[in-house]
């Protein structure tokens, strides 16, 4: 007897999992499949969740899903209530004050790490299932799709097959039930970013200082300019508790056309000496060990150094943290928080005596990834639904990403409720035909204000922006701008000139509004002609990219999940270049895949064979 | 009701994990420096149960003999198979039991567990006793048919029966994998090597439920706790602790250092001829196996 269930959600992603704890809060049986060993592992974001409130339509938003809890006890890094938009230039920086802009119709924006929040969400998404009698499978990658008559079998590289009536597909930008079934063509360079991120360590209260925020505030900062490489997209810089995600975000047709390595852009704009200041911490550098001296003293020498830089980390950690220096305190372990400063001195002053420690100015990196980000204004689905399949999020190309406005996880999250409503809606019916559920979710996203903004210009969000930017003079802009700026900041004609390029169409003026000029040359001039000089205080230490790979956690997989199906294509040759964990290289002339430190972004997924991992292998992102 | 009751039997042994292990100057085991943890073997062992948990909703019993600290042993144990109830066989005259006598203690307080008794099982050995006789001798006791090195098992409740695979391996001749079945009792020495695997959706989505309430019993594991003294649990003072033992440890010797007998050359990576020489030496050993 072949298992059966209502509904299989493939894909445990932050939408994927809101599926699941929406359904399960409709009463409805649902069974989540996620590739990864435990959820979260495979997910990375920039990332700002946010939580909106347009003023035309609803968006459901993730307290929407998960109830009062969230704000209470999820696991969320800051409150952003900062937003700066910087323009660099060698060393000088113009910042313009966005934070309106971050605030436009928004409940809140929290900076997140996807491998906590997502553990979290599979958490109440996974209880809320089991009581009617559903949950979340991890550990298995799904292979195929077929139809037996109406019921979907779903066939996985692990368990028997089973069948599905309705199958939600949120299995990201590289969606593989997308591919499979022919729902859509996979996305183009045009249709894409390419997103690199490192997450910097960093104690808590120094980054409250650095950014100059309170406990309870958070800081994003955007760059655009030089430290772009001259390409279309640009840097951010968000504050975690007691981390920073810093990453460059590039359309993908920019870096096809001038190959450069994702890891080179992150580099440039970790170098800028504004940004360098901003992630620089005290960093502990051990002394070479004196190879002449016996090797069991070696060894001893080498396990007593690590333990006493790792107590000295913890405990640099603590003292820098309100929470931690209280839990010690009440623990018992220190009498008064004074004492944890003594301790943390004393371990330093025996490393630097003893071990002949340096404590130098630098930054340290705890995770290097990358992942490819639908320009949702230039891919999203028209049609997001196929036979019984109903796409969502990534999968479905949808996110909002206009100029400083970067929205993909409550875009997702709100395309799952649609979703599950629509499912809902088809089991109390028993009827999963396209035409009823699949029609019913199409119209159910042709609501979302989020697809709306997907495509057309949104007037108010753009006065907010052009307010912003009062102060710029009006010849950097430049000829071309003058007159728009001129037309735009007339409240009547700035109507009538939205409606009218509305009318025009969002896809024909993206060019002029996305390109080098807007991206580089502007900020560059503004940079150069009204920017503050900014001084960094060290050069820090860049990994490289076999550092950053090595950083990393595997679950290794001997066979590839990716097969180069022409090994002489331009495509293929520019993988050498553009793949963020330097998985191919060029022999003789044919590009030849070593796939083991893949990271699955998917960034080489076009013209080749590209899986998933199987169950549980490939890369386990320990941040994300 | 539970349509089938399994007990497993644990051993509390030293962690030899690297960074854990202590060893005297001559030695020996610094077992005041090293801590204890539910043994390796043991751990298969409630895996193997928990499979049965899974399939079949099983009731699960852990026990074990040792002093009162071996209850951490137990709370490992229920950490990995959900059990229903954990016993704690502890009192000073078990002391210095050999296997046998240990056996005797065992058999008895599997006696004690809820339920007709329908499978026991134990690890393959222990990591520091290394004799693998508790398990058979405990089986002999209870009078189970036993099933050793066992790598994978099923049972048909309806029938009360179990298949079982076992590992053969012969010195000289390829490992032989032999299928038996067998009609319950029985004690099931599960092997080193024994993975469950859950091939279904019902089986995976139990696994996840299990799992968690596994997490939240032994998080209380006091409550699923009986400590049982040996007048408690009724045993004959002649056939356990030391005059229960036939056998005692004589003396324990280190294991004199193998004479190597691989010869190893340094090579300098550095230059392109030495390279060479080593990849000539790889391919005349290895011939076809070497990849260009």
């Amino acid at each position: 007897m072949m298992e059966n269930y209502d509904v299989a959600i493939i894909g445990g992603g932050s939408a994927g999992l809101a599926a699941l704890k929406h359904l399960s809060n409709l009463g409805k049986q649902a069974i989540l499949l996620e590739a990864g060993k435990q959820v979260g592992t495979k997910n990375i974001s920039g990332g700002i969740l946010y939580s909106k409130k347009p003023k035309n339509g609803r968006t459901y938003n993730v307290e929407d899903v998960y109830g009062p809890e969230f704000l209470n006890d999820a696991p969320l890094e800051r409150r952003i209530t900062q937003y700066m938009l910087h323009s660099t230039s060698r060393n000088k920086v113009f910042t313009m004050n966005l934070t309106a802009a971050h605030e436009y119709q928004a409940n809140f924006g929290y900076s997140v790490l996807l491998n906590r929040l997502n553990a979290w969400f599979a958490r109440h998404a996974g209880e809320s299932a089991e009581r009617q009698g559903g949950g979340i499978v991890s550990g298995v990658h799904v292979r195929s799709l077929s139809w037996q008559g109406e019921k979907t079998l779903i066939e996985t590289d692990e368990l028997d097959p089973f069948e599905a009536k309705a199958v939600i597909a949120a299995d990201g930008v590289n969606s593989e039930v997308a591919e499979m079934t022919g729902a859509r063509a996979k996305f183009t360079p045009e249709q894409l970013y390419q997103g690199v991120k490192v997450v910097v360590k960093m104690p808590e209260e120094i980054i409250e200082q650095r950014f100059g925020i309170g406990q309870d505030e958070g800081a994003a900062h955007l760059f655009a300019g030089d430290i772009t490489l001259n390409h279309i997209g640009g840097g951010f810089l968000y504050t975690n508790r007691d981390t920073l995600s810093v990453g460059a975000v590039y359309h993908y047709d920019s870096l096809m056309g001038r190959p450069a390595e994702p890891y080179a852009l992150v580099n440039a704009l970790l170098k800028n000496p504004m940004v360098a200041e901003f992630v620089k911490d005290e960093v502990a550098v051990k002394e070479e060990i004196d190879k002449n001296l016996p090797k069991e003293e070696q060894l001893r020498i080498r396990f007593a150094v690590s333990k006493l830089l790792k107590t000295r980390n913890e405990l640099r950690d603590a003292w820098h943290s309100p929470a931690a220096r209280k839990r010690l305190v009440e623990g018992g372990k220190y009498k008064a928080e004074e004492e944890i400063k003594a301790r943390l001195d004393s371990v330093q002053n025996e490393l630097a005596s003893k071990y002949r420690t340096k404590f130098v100015t630098d930054y340290v990196e705890l995770e290097y990834g990358a992942k490819l980000v639908p320009d949702g204004k230039r891919c999203v689905m028209k049609k997001p639904y196929f036979k019984n399949i109903l796409f969502v999020g990534d999968a479905a190309g949808r996110g909002v990403f206009i100029g400083p406005r970067i929205e993909g996880l409550n875009v997702g999250i709100d395309d799952a409720v649609r979703a599950a409503n629509a499912v809902a809606r088809a089991i109390d019916r028993n009827n999963f035909a396209p035409q009823y559920m699949g029609e019913y979710y199409g119209q159910s996203i042709e609501e979302s204000p989020y697809t709306r903004d997907m495509k057309e210009i949104d007037k108010d969000y753009l006065k907010i922006f052009l307010d912003a930017s009062r102060d710029v003079p009006k010849d950097i802009i430049g000829q071309r701008y003058g007159m728009v700026f001129r037309l735009m900041s007339s409240g009547t004609l700035r109507g009538l000139a939205v409606g009218f390029a509305n009318i025009l169409g969002y896809d024909k003026l993206l060019p002029l509004i996305e390109s080098e000029d807007t991206y580089v040359q502007v900020p560059v001039e503004l940079a150069e002609k009204m920017g503050r000089p900014v001084q960094a205080t060290y050069e820090p230490t860049l990994p490289t990219v076999a550092q950053r790979v090595a950083g990393l956690k595997y679950d290794d997989d001997r066979a590839s999940h990716i097969k180069v199906l022409n090994s002489k294509s331009e495509f293929m040759k520019r993988m050498v270049t553009l793949c963020p964990t330097n998985c191919y290289s060029m022999e003789g002339g044919d590009v030849t895949l070593q796939h083991e430190a893949c990271i699955e972004c998917g960034t080489c997924a076009k013209e080749t064979e590209w899986r998933h991992p199987r169950g549980e292998k490939g890369v386990v992102y320990q941040y994300g | 009701m539970a349509n089938l009751n399994v007990a497993i039997i644990v051993k509390l042994e030293p962690d030899f994990s690297e960074g854990n292990v202590s060893y005297n100057a001559d030695g020996t085991l610094n077992r005041a420096e090293t801590k204890s943890i539910l043994g390796p073997h043991s751990a298969v062992a409630s895996n193997a149960a928990f499979y049965a948990k899974v399939r079949y909703g099983a009731r699960i019993a852990v026990t074990t003999m040792g002093p009162p600290i071996a209850d951490s042993a137990l709370q490992q144990a229920q950490l990995l198979c959900d059990a229903d109830e954990l016993h704690l066989y502890s009192d000073r005259m078990f002391a210095g039991a050999d296997t046998l006598a240990t056996a005797e203690v065992l058999r008895t307080g599997i006696s004690k567990v809820e339920g007709k008794m329908d499978i026991v099982f134990s690890g393959h050995r222990a990591s520091d006793g290394e004799t693998g006789q508790t398990g058979p001798q405990t089986a002999w006791k209870l009078g189970f048919t036993f099933l050793g090195n066992v790598i994978d098992y099923d049972v048909d409740v309806q029938n009360r029966t179990v298949r079982a695979k076992r590992m053969i391996s012969l010195q000289g001749f390829y490992d032989v994998v032999e299928e038996v079945e067998a009609p319950l009792p029985v004690f099931i020495a599960i092997d080193p090597s024994y993975k469950a695997s859950f091939n279904t959706v019902s089986q995976r989505l139990a696994f996840e439920k299990y799992r968690k309430e596994a997490k939240a019993r032994a998080q209380d594991y006091k409550q699923y706790l009986k400590v049982f003294n040996a007048q408690q649990l009724g045993v004959d003072p002649k056939l356990v602790g030391l005059p229960g033992s036939p056998t005692i440890v004589y003396k324990v010797e280190r294991i004199p250092k193998a004479k190597a007998s691989r010869k190893a050359e340094v090579v300098d990576g550095a230059s392109r001829e030495q390279l060479a020489k080593v990849a000539a030496k790889m391919y005349e050993v290895l011939g076809g196996m070497v990849i260009k």
